[in-house]
């Protein structure tokens, strides 16, 4: 299935709905704004006649109708809302985009619409505004339309590794199959999370696929418990990619649970290959610091620190060296700077709720506890 | 995907039916309000724009710029609104009669050519942006961060790369790496006429490696551009304009044998490439090779006779193998192209001062003082002496 099925799966699932998204309260102002300028009879001959001809599927000329009945009452919801949608369903993205985007400016708390319009922006190749737009959805809620939620988890997850977010991305993908999606579809976003590749699965170059397959499904097999298989996929790819960036990386990151030293092994190898990856820095900081090997843990922490000053999670794993050597103010330091280059991540709060508690800050524990339970109390559309 | 037959018809029928109530209902209403004054509209339309009722802000900012067209404020806030929205089709008509009505205004311009950007009509965005640099590119860091993007994207699709990626390596020293701006010098290095909007997808990764060797050789990250630049070889190796791009970071670290060897690699596989010809011989120059460099950049001008990057590698390669005259009449050629080309200006002061034509070699000489931090075409916006002029992306302040 591709991913304009998935998409299409969403729009279908929504138009079976039973409340269109353009219902709240806050359009009723503008529809009274523009209701002095429409010709109330016209206009009704005109939306009637374009939602007979979408029932009767004559799309063009319901498209055109809607058009024709939208320059009358230009903030008509319903009208801006099926219009948008043809236009997906033509596959006419940049049609479909502007006409959602008005639509979502009269009702800005349609989960819904803000979907359709950040998947009409991600066929437009409008990456950044997808992004915003299809999270925007997330956090708005799509009604329970569970088919649509899916695709907009889909797209979320796959542009979360474009934009190089690969454990988000990882994460939600894993959400994902463990909500029983089809996993034939995540195979591929996975291995590209996986082996940390800033690419859309239509952007693999041929030459690489069956490689980011093999670690889709090794990732896959992980999650299921299948260690065996797991290994065989991983080290499989290793064989016959001894020198690809990534790849020993993912190996290592699988064998650190199974057996440390060749994890350490494998990620000391992409490092090689690698010399300046952070993530496999920070994946040997935790190792160490877990088997007490506290200079060795601090060196590559202030290493991962000097190649990504603004990187949180470089900052946050320094913080928790520090605070293991027994340094409470340069723990304290790092984990704040963590925070505040990535102020969402629970784990850095956890550890400064835990420093500041050490060090008497009550107060400051007491804040980080609030912002905790902010993080975790659930909004919008948790489950994919 | 047909809708018809679905549920959703006999819903939507029903919902019309509620919903043709509900418009109804104030329009009777509405008819028996008396005509309101503009300055009334104008009040109610800022008083909607502060209370962050946006849609209807935009509706009586129409209302206003209806009745009284010469209203420029209320189509600096209409086309900013809808900017804000993403209503960019809307927005840029708007911006175009405040900038008809206040020419002086340069983030008019940077906003117009922004929402022309959007609406596919490059050329005239190309021309606005223009405008906006003339008038001292004046904007807050957000203007200049997404206006200094769009218009390097442009120039890329122009083919004017070397502006376009001293846009962006202005900006990359400014803010940092961003995925955004790795893609977009990525297609500028790799001398792609495309936008990020519309490059093959097969050629992402390739476009990403090359960004990223070139994000941070612009950054001073040597060994971390050449990780990336070696990235390529793996499994680009082949591909047009990988071995040219490789040259030209090798060139910039003045590694000029590593810079020759790659240039000279491009043009075993494409060997009438006149671009990878010309850094070969102004590379050449540079390695005080000249008399290398002389036939190698006479055979770049004969295949590309208008680029004033060829004659200038021709220029310096005549005038330092001991013939000035020569030279001079091949920088000349290049000056003719690129006048504001400040090395050109400066090698051929060079050439006339080498001949004794010292009048001349003071002209250029001037010429290149006055041109020198312009650096070719574009001075970066951030850096030139700001304009009383300071507005806000988000459309906050007046213009």
């Amino acid at each position: 299935m591709t991913l304009t099925c998935i998409a299409a799966l969403g729009l279908s699932a929504f138009l079976t709905a039973q409340a269109a998204p353009a219902a709240s309260a806050g359009g009723a102002g503008q529809r009274k704004a523009h209701n002095a300028e429409a010709s109330p009879a016209a206009f009704e001959q005109l939306s009637k006649a374009a939602d007979r001809a979408r029932s009767e599927n004559d799309n063009e000329n319901a498209i055109r109708l809607y058009r024709r009945a939208l320059s009358l009452r230009p903030a008509w919801p319903e009208g801006l809302w099926y219009l948008g949608i043809l236009e997906y369903e033509k596959e006419r993205f940049l049609d479909a985009r502007d006409v959602l985007r008005r639509f979502v400016s009269y009702d800005p708390t349609a989960g819904p619409g803000w979907a359709v319009l950040g998947m009409s922006e991600f066929k437009s190749r409008e990456y950044s505004r997808a992004f915003d737009h299809l999270r925007r959805a997330m956090a708005l809620g799509m009604g329970g339309r569970k088919e649509m939620a899916q695709s907009v988890f889909y797209f979320v997850a796959v542009l979360l590794t474009r934009f190089e977010q690969y454990n988000e991305s990882m994460n939600m993908l894993l959400a994902m199959v463990k909500s029983a999606q089809k996993t034939d579809l995540l195979v591929e976003p996975l291995g590209l999370a996986a082996l940390r590749m800033p690419l859309l699965p239509a952007e693999i170059p041929p030459d690489r696929r069956e490689m980011i397959r093999m670690a889709g499904q090794g990732a896959l097999a992980v999650e299921a418990g299948r260690q065996d298989e797991a290994e065989k996929l991983f080290s499989g790819i290793v064989a016959a990619h001894p020198n690809e960036p990534g790849v020993h990386f993912l190996y290592g990151v699988f064998l650190l649970d199974l057996r440390p030293a060749d994890g350490i092994a494998e990620i000391k190898r992409e490092l090689e290959i690698s010399p300046f990856h952070v993530a496999a820095r920070l994946r040997l900081v935790e190792e160490y610091l877990k088997e007490e090997r506290f200079d060795e843990s601090l060196m590559l922490a202030e290493e991962a620190v000097k190649l990504e000053p603004k990187d949180g999670p470089a900052h946050m794993m320094l913080g928790e060296v520090l605070l293991a050597k027994g340094d409470l103010a340069g723990g304290i330091r790092e984990l704040e700077a963590s925070e505040k280059q990535a102020p969402e991540t629970v784990r850095t709060r956890w550890d400064l709720l835990r420093a500041y508690t050490t060090a008497g800050r009550k107060d400051d524990a007491q804040r980080e506890k609030e912002e905790i339970e902010k993080l975790n109390a659930p909004t919008g559309e948790q489950e994919p | 995907m047909a809708v018809s037959g679905h549920p959703i018809y006999i819903f939507s029928m029903k919902r019309f039916s509620w919903l043709l109530a509900l418009f109804l209902a104030p329009l009777s209403a509405l008819s028996t309000t008396p005509q309101k004054s503009f300055e009334q509209i104008a009040k109610q339309a800022d008083a909607a724009r502060t209370a962050d009722r946006m849609s209807e802000a935009i509706g009586l900012y129409t209302q206003g710029v209806r009745l009284h067209p010469a209203w420029s404020d209320g189509w600096w806030w209409l086309g900013s609104l809808l900017y804000d929205e993403d209503r960019f089709a809307e927005a840029a008509p708007a911006f175009k009669k405040f900038v008809a009505l206040t020419p002086k205004s340069g983030p008019g311009y940077a906003f117009l050519a922004l929402c022309e950007y959007e609406t596919q009509d490059f050329g005239s965005s190309m021309k606005h942006f223009g405008e906006w640099a003339r008038r001292g590119s004046p904007g807050n860091d957000a203007l200049l961060d997404v206006a200094g993007f769009r218009w390097a994207s442009l120039l890329t699709r122009e083919g004017r790369f070397n502006e376009a990626l001293y846009l962006l390596a202005a900006k990359a020293a400014k803010v940092g790496r961003t995925p955004a701006l790795v893609e977009a010098m990525g297609l500028a290095s790799l001398q792609m006429n495309s936008l990020p909007e519309d490059y093959p997808p097969e050629r992402r990764e390739l476009v990403w490696l090359t960004g990223e060797a070139a994000y941070y050789s612009a950054t001073g990250a040597t060994l971390r551009a050449s990780q990336y630049a070696d990235r390529l070889l793996l499994h680009y190796s082949h591909e047009p304009g990988v071995h040219f791009f490789r040259g030209t970071l090798f060139e910039f670290q003045k590694d000029f044998g590593a810079a020759e060897q790659e240039y000279e690699e491009e043009l075993r596989s494409s060997p009438d490439n006149g671009p990878a010809m010309t850094e070969l011989a102004v590379t050449l120059v540079d390695d005080v090779q000249p008399d290398k460099a002389v036939p190698i950049a006479e055979r770049a001008v004969s295949l590309e006779p208008q680029n004033p990057r060829a004659y200038y590698a021709l220029g310096s390669a005549l005038l330092a193998t001991g013939k000035p005259e020569q030279g001079a009449r091949a920088l000349e050629k290049a000056k003719q192209f690129a006048p504001n080309s400040s090395f050109i200006r400066f090698t051929l002061a060079k050439a006339y001062r080498v001949l004794g034509r010292e009048e001349e070699a003071k002209r250029e000489a001037a010429a290149f003082l006055a041109l020198r931090d312009k650096q070719e075409v574009l001075a970066w916006p951030g850096n030139r002496g700001a304009t009383p002029e300071q507005v806000e992306v988000q459309g906050t302040k007046k213009p």
